[in-house]
């Protein structure tokens, strides 16, 4: 018992040491040939209001953090093709998902 | 508990100089990336307190574990610094997160989501370890010291929950809190059969 639980523990340690994945909270599977530029949908953004402050790309979606048009700090997934909203969360509290 | 309390000993002092390696490591960071973002500082932050905080409440289980060790005696000797640096890095923490969020109202607007209502809450409960870890607290309070020093347990806790609703994933949070739920768990069992054998 005493061997199993150093086991799991150094088992525990050393997968923490392994880096970080894609996040899986939100997938797109348009070919990358026709997604529209991530610039692109930074520029739209900030036409509507927002104030960006990362965007980069995650399960094959936009993924933006910054500030919506609505004051909140949040994470929110686009679409690279049609720029739809997809997910838009706010410290882990999901605000609006697409169906 | 014989010894008289050390004052600055070269051991504590280094203790503080590897207790203080994640923040150097930050701010070197800070300095050489050439797009920094306040949110991975924010991040890294949270994630230092909450490893400071589970290495505190690993090394009492760890100990009837393994019996004595010197390296684990010295650790038990110096928890106090760790516990004071894990809530160190938690007011870096919520300093970065303050300073990203601009102001109060922002603040105050995103405090009812379920990830930060736990995060506000661990703070609290860290705070009082905290606040009365000075010696003078722990000659005033006596035996009651004990006591309050275990609200670091809640404070460990309601840490896993604010980190696995903030992150939405439970993986990476678990992964740190598994090795201190095992220990614990080995200590409560081994309470039970030891009793039982001298029931």
């Amino acid at each position: 018992m005493k061997r199993l639980l150093m086991i799991s523990v150094a088992g525990a340690l050393a997968a923490m040491a392994a880096p970080a994945a894609a996040t899986g909270k939100m997938s797109c599977d348009a070919p990358k040939a026709s997604w529209k530029s991530i610039d692109a949908l930074q520029a739209k953004l900030k036409k509507d209001g927002w104030k960006l402050r990362k965007a980069k790309v995650d399960g094959g979606c936009y993924e933006v953090y910054g500030i919506d048009p609505e004051g909140r700090s949040v994470e929110a997934y686009f679409h690279p093709v049609s720029f739809k909203t997809l997910l838009i969360s706010r410290r882990g509290q999901v605000l609006f998902k697409a169906k | 508990m014989v010894r008289a309390s050390p004052s600055l000993t070269v051991g504590k002092a280094l203790l503080w100089l590897v207790l203080a390696v994640p923040a150097a490591a930050m701010l070197i960071d800070r300095l050489v990336d050439p797009e920094p973002w306040l949110a991975d500082y924010i991040a890294a932050s949270g994630l230092w307190s909450a490893r400071l905080l589970i290495l505190a409440l690993c090394l009492t289980p760890l100990q009837l574990l393994l019996g004595h060790r010197r390296w684990l005696a010295w650790l038990i000797r110096h928890r106090r610094a760790i516990g004071v640096a894990a809530f160190l890095y938690t007011l870096l923490h919520l300093a970065l997160y303050a300073l990203d969020m601009g102001g109060s109202a922002a603040i105050a607007d995103e405090a009812k989501a379920p990830s930060m209502i736990a995060g506000w809450l661990a703070f609290a409960a860290m705070s009082v370890p905290a606040l009365i870890s000075s010696d003078g607290a722990m000659r005033a309070l006596g035996a009651g010291w004990k006591r309050l020093q275990r609200f670091a347990y809640p404070a460990a806790a309601l840490t896993l929950v604010h980190w696995a609703l903030v992150h939405d994933g439970l993986s990476e949070a678990l992964l740190h809190v598994v090795p201190l739920a095992l220990l614990q768990a080995a200590r409560i069992a081994k309470v039970f059969t030891t009793k039982r054998m001298y029931a």
